[in-house]
């Protein structure tokens, strides 16, 4: 049987990058790293708060994301919404997730 | 200090600490919020303040960790992108580098008037010394190279097959290796017995070996023997690392300065003793003997020396 730590390896490495494409599809509305963490993680995507917030950082960097700071709430917070290059990469990534799903599919109809 | 700061307080200042001044405010306003909203959350479902607080900085992890994901810093000292040629400039560095100042060291103590044994241990503290400082400065150029995102976009590196060297013929090298130690440590095997057991009574009455004794006792050969011990660690570093353009070069210097004098003491008489040739009957012994030395020595070095420049040149041909 395939040992546990390679195991958490090979669905890590899987799993990697599809982060992103949750982030820049959820946050077509806006939202906050908080609420966005829940979010993902009642929609089945695992990720760490310590991983999430800097992406969002560098996703913004990239110009994917962009900011604004809400202070109508009674505790002012940074939400975060995708831009247009964001949802163009959103739609790309989307593609290449099908396409592959697609791949894994047409392998099974082979074997 | 009269007021404690609460642990959230201690976990945001350590994590701002390593970061840039201007993304400190942003960082700590949201990483607050998110906290608070996290404790939130837990007092919720239930839980008390601290435990709430401790569970949601514990989750968060080591503020080091957190502080280089938000600023995109490695927590490597250099990464798979400079490793091998981290390891190639260092590599390249102690294997010519080390055995050269070894050599200097020895010479420079030696001529200054230490006992042999005291420019050995001078030349060998040198030659730590030095790979040590080599070790060190090398780490840090490439530490910082792989810090500075100029440098690092500059750097086109691209592999292409026709830098393979050629496959060495390892047993042949190692068989050249071993005959080289073992011819060196014959001759020195050969002239000490001479020198000791094969003395024999000179005109004034004294054991006097074919060395001639001011040589001899002032210690001379033993600086042959540095250069032995450098040239074989050369060619052992060299034998692992494959020669380089800088190993031949270091080897070039290496056995020239070992040839020049050796052949100028050979030369001008200092190094056998016309005594000892004339009590065991051969006068011309010394001048005959003394132009074997200088035709072995030159023989033997420029071989040496060619025979690296050779291996370093076939290596390069095929890239």
């Amino acid at each position: 049987m395939l040992n546990e730590e390679a195991l958490a390896t090979h669905r890590q490495e899987l799993r990697r990058g599809t982060i992103v494409l949750a982030c820049l599809l959820l946050l077509s509305r806006p939202n906050y790293g908080y609420a966005l963490l829940d979010a993902l993680e009642k929609s089945g995507f695992e990720v760490d708060a310590n991983t999430l917030y800097p992406l969002l950082r560098r996703l913004e960097k990239q110009g994917l994301l962009t900011s604004e700071w809400n202070t109508d709430d009674s505790r002012p917070r940074k939400f975060y919404v995708t831009s247009k290059d964001g949802a163009t990469l959103a739609d790309t990534l989307k593609r290449d997730w099908q396409d592959l799903d697609s791949a894994f599919l047409s392998l099974k109809d082979d074997s | 200090m009269t007021v404690t700061s609460s642990p959230t307080d201690r976990y945001v200042a350590a994590t701002l600490r390593s970061l840039p001044i201007r993304q400190r405010q942003d960082i700590e306003a949201e990483l607050r919020a998110l906290i608070a909203d996290a404790i939130d959350d837990r007092r919720e479902a239930g839980l008390d303040a601290d435990s709430a607080e401790r569970q949601v900085l514990t989750e968060l992890g080591a503020p080091a960790r957190l502080a280089a994901s938000y600023s995109d810093r490695s927590l490597h000292l250099i990464g798979p992108e400079f490793y091998l040629d981290y390891l190639r400039v260092l590599t390249l560095l102690l294997s010519t580098l080390v055995p050269l100042w070894f050599v200097m060291v020895a010479l420079v103590a030696f001529t200054d008037g230490s006992p042999a044994y005291l420019a050995f241990g001078s030349a060998l503290y040198g030659a730590l010394e030095t790979a040590m400082s080599i070790a060190f400065f090398t780490t840090l150029v490439f530490a910082i190279i792989e810090r500075v995102s100029a440098v690092r976009t500059k750097r086109k590196a691209t592999w292409d097959p026709s830098s393979l060297p050629e496959v060495p013929d390892k047993q042949g090298r190692f068989k050249e290796l071993i005959g080289g130690v073992i011819f060196l440590a014959v001759i020195v095997i050969a002239v000490v017995l001479t020198q000791t057991v094969g003395a024999v009574e000179g005109p004034g009455g004294d054991r006097i070996g074919p060395v001639a004794s001011g040589v001899w006792e002032s210690g001379v050969l033993y600086i042959a023997l540095f250069f032995a011990i450098a040239s074989v660690s050369l060619h052992g570093l060299a034998y692992y690392t494959g020669w380089s353009t800088g190993n031949a070069i270091a080897n070039t210097v290496l056995v020239t300065l070992f040839a020049v004098p050796a052949i100028w003491f050979a030369a001008t008489g200092r190094l056998l003793s016309d005594d000892y040739f004339r009590t065991v009957g051969w006068p011309e012994g010394a001048t005959v003997v003394a132009v074997v030395v200088i035709v072995v020595v030159v023989l033997l070095t420029t071989s040496d020396a060619i025979g690296g420049i050779v291996r370093a040149s076939k290596k390069r041909r095929t890239r």
